[in-house]
């Protein structure tokens, strides 16, 4: 598979699109509110910018796509204000996905972001400017010594291919509990090299004393094939085996991986460019943000949502995320029974588990060289 | 943090024979305009070769420019931007020359990298274009190349300060900001009866106010290019223009004329109302040569290098079972369906331009000499 080509979150605003089904992701965005307003403020004072660059990759479309970037300027707006001697530096705004990405809804919204920051900022006419960048994050990106703030949430799990040899993960598509140890180990290999290569391009990319602000699924527990972590491909792997033939499901595994605190710990250190200022683990519930929703007049909720239960909810929003991936192997006919028998999987699990992923913030700052 | 531009929305008013409403239309240029997306037989991708052909008449040019750029500036990081990229091939073979023009020339180790800045409009199919980049970035794998797209208006600043080498524009700004304010009387119906665009039934006064839109269009782009480029730098523009000053010669205007003499087959037959026809008029501008000088002398910030005029060939060799007139027809749909649409509904366009094929195909027959458009090359150094 691949992945630069076919990877992408469901695109528009339909039923099944990512703009409709990404509450999750918000709140994971909101979660991590903190350490990122500490990290762009100490990025600014750091740095004392006149121009300062801010990316955000893995962008992707919808709501969430500027929501990121609109809290890192107001930040780096209130942190300049209280430097002495200090004026708003201009601002280079980024937004980074894969080609196949839906661009053309992201940048819809950039005269309406423009006109909104205007009013709530005041800044000078010519303060601040937005691009989309697209192409993959497992090179450069940016010119050199350019960034001052690098932002991602919910996008570095996803590796830039399928780890070579998984033949032995049979009737799987992740790491499983019957996983062969080599398939953990194709896995968390591929996940270094990726991770190497992220590290190292931005590196190039970061002036000394910018930070950089990651958020991904991980794991906690010593085993890669723990469930937290790995459950909700395990369901799709069983839904899979009842619609498909065995022996396509044994080519096809998900270019995904959740490392563990201490594996992402391991390849920083390794790379060398960057110091960790943290690597903290999150509790996410499966359906975060929707669950606790049952106010017919929120905005928030699509109306749809309010008719489906909690495990349909969430067998949209992987929908809207895997789709592209699921599609390009096994063809579009099988989309709409396997993610409806999905749903009622989920509500299955969620009668006997709290079902959580964990979400891991990784927040560093680039050394000098 | 906004641009500092103009908001471009005018006013059309209806008025119904039946009920006697006025029916209130705004036509928001950046909300509205932009060129046929996708790859289909009637996108822009599609239909872009006389473009093409535009461009590579003046790629020496083109390319000479950037050279002297280099040799002057020697820049180890080069931005480069394309104004009014659309979705097509053209846009990426046209970095890759300007790419090539520079690695092609002694440069020291480590070779310089390149920051490619992409501008169209928020409604431009960047989809389209995104979807070549894969092929673009293996192609070019070698080098450092670094894209992004910056869409918004290029009447008004794009890109941050002093970020750029080398600017280009292709068959972009005879496009204006907006429909002048002054082909319009004060209660908003258009003075430019029975035309489109200045036509030979078009008044002075019709003249005049596109003129002054688009001095003050074209005096805003070069005042926010000269704050993007550093001395030096240089830009090259490719835009349709006139030679005379008399607007109503052979050349643009005669492909307004036979699109308003389509229209206008169209109210014949009953399809479309002549009041809707009436209220209809384009943001273009073909400039003369003079008009051109006058704006960069006023603005100040650059010296002109070159300034070329040329006739565009109507040479058909796109598909040869096809007439001249469909083969433009073609071509002219790509640009202008968005704004035809807009105006009219999208279920006259067919018809449209079978009329438009048509009465273009019996204008060459009759005149017997070439209906060629001008093209305009101008290469600025900022000083």
């Amino acid at each position: 598979m691949e992945v630069t080509q076919i990877l992408h979150m469901n695109k528009g605003e339909g039923e099944t699109s990512y703009a409709k089904n990404c509450t999750v992701q918000r709140e994971i965005i909101t979660l991590a509110n903190s350490i990122m307003e500490e990290a762009v403020a100490e990025s600014v004072q750091n740095t004392l910018p006149q121009s300062m660059g801010i990316a955000d990759l893995g962008c992707s479309s919808g709501p969430n796509t500027l929501m990121a970037v609109s809290k890192i300027i107001d930040t780096v707006c209130k942190t300049s204000s209280g430097i002495v001697g200090s004026t708003l530096p201009e601002l280079r705004v980024s937004l980074n996905d894969l080609p196949g990405n839906d661009f053309n809804e992201v940048f819809m919204s950039f005269p309406g972001f423009y006109e909104t920051l205007r009013k709530e900022k005041g800044n000078g006419p010519e303060g601040g400017f937005v691009s989309g960048i697209p192409g993959s994050f497992y090179g450069r990106l940016f010119a050199r010594n350019s960034m001052h703030f690098v932002h991602s949430s919910s996008t570095l799990h996803w590796l830039s291919q399928v780890p070579p040899s998984l033949d032995m993960n049979k009737g799987k598509i992740y790491i499983s509990k019957t996983s062969p140890p080599c398939v953990v180990k194709a896995y968390v290999s591929q996940f270094e090299k990726d991770f190497f290569l992220f590290l190292r391009s931005r590196a190039h990319e970061m002036v000394a004393g910018g930070r950089m602000l990651l958020s991904f699924m991980g794991h906690i527990s010593p085993e890669a094939s723990t469930e937290v972590g790995s459950h909700q491909w395990e369901l799709l792997a069983q839904l899979l085996l009842g619609l498909i033939e065995e022996d396509r499901i044994d080519s096809f595994n998900a270019p995904y991986y959740a490392p563990s605190p201490q594996e992402v710990r391991n390849v920083i250190v390794e790379e060398g460019s960057f110091s960790i200022n943290h690597v903290e683990a999150f509790e996410v519930n499966w359906d975060e943000g929707s669950s606790a929703c049952s106010d017919s007049a929120c905005d928030k909720c699509d109306f749809e949502h309010e008719k489906l239960s909690r495990g349909q909810r969430v067998a949209i929003t992987i929908r809207a995320v895997v789709e592209s991936m699921v599609e390009s192997h096994f063809g579009r006919e099988i989309l709409d029974e396997l993610f409806r028998r999905y749903g009622e999987l989920v509500d299955d699990y969620f009668s006997k588990t709290v079902a959580k992923h964990i979400n891991l913030v990784v927040s560093v700052t680039r050394n000098s060289e | 943090m906004s641009l500092k531009r103009e908001k471009q929305t005018y006013m059309l008013f209806m008025l119904s024979q039946k009920t006697h409403d006025i029916i209130l239309m705004k036509m928001d240029i950046e909300k509205v305009f932009q060129m046929k997306g996708g790859i289909g037989e009637n996108s822009y991708s599609k239909n872009s070769s006389l473009q093409k052909r535009a461009a590579d008449k003046v790629k020496h040019i083109i390319t000479a420019a950037m050279e002297q750029m280099y040799v002057e500036k020697r820049p180890n990081s080069i931005g480069i931007a394309d104004l009014g990229c659309s979705t097509g091939p053209n846009t990426l073979s046209n970095i890759k020359q300007l790419v090539h023009t520079v690695l092609l020339h002694p440069h020291p180790d480590p070779e310089p990298e390149f920051r490619v800045f992409l501008n169209d409009l928020p409604t431009n199919d960047f989809n389209t274009l995104f979807q070549s980049l894969p092929d673009f970035y293996t192609q070019l794998n070698k080098h450092r190349i670094y894209i992004s797209a910056y869409p918004g208006s290029f009447y008004g600043r794009l890109f941050p300060d002093h970020c750029l080498h080398f600017i280009y524009s292709s068959n972009c700004l005879h496009w204006l900001s907006k429909v002048p304010a002054g082909i319009y009387d004060e209660q908003g119906f258009s003075i430019n009866k029975k035309s489109i665009y200045i036509s030979e039934r078009s008044t002075q006064e019709v003249s005049l106010a596109y003129l002054k839109q688009f001095q003050h269009d074209f005096s805003l782009f070069l005042k926010s290019r000269s704050q993007e480029l550093v001395c030096g730098g240089r830009m090259v523009l490719i835009l349709l223009g006139r030679t005379g000053s008399h607007h109503a010669d052979r050349g643009n205007s005669v492909f307004w004329e036979i699109m308003y003499r389509s229209l206008s087959t169209m109210v014949d037959e009953g399809e479309i109302d002549e009041e809707k026809l009436e209220s209809y008029e384009v943001h273009f501008y073909a400039p003369s040569k003079e008009e051109l000088e006058d704006e960069v002398r006023k603005e100040g910030s650059f010296k002109l290098d070159v300034l070329e005029m040329f006739e565009n060939e109507n040479e058909n060799d796109i598909d040869a079972d096809m007439s001249y007139g469909t083969a433009v027809a073609k071509t002219v749909r790509s640009i202008q369906e968005s704004m035809l649409a807009n105006h009219f509904g999208d279920s006259i366009l067919d018809k449209l331009f079978q009329h438009y094929a048509t009465l273009l195909d019996q204008e060459l027959a009759a005149a017997n000499d070439h209906i060629n458009s001008i093209t305009t090359v101008l290469v600025l150094t900022k000083l």
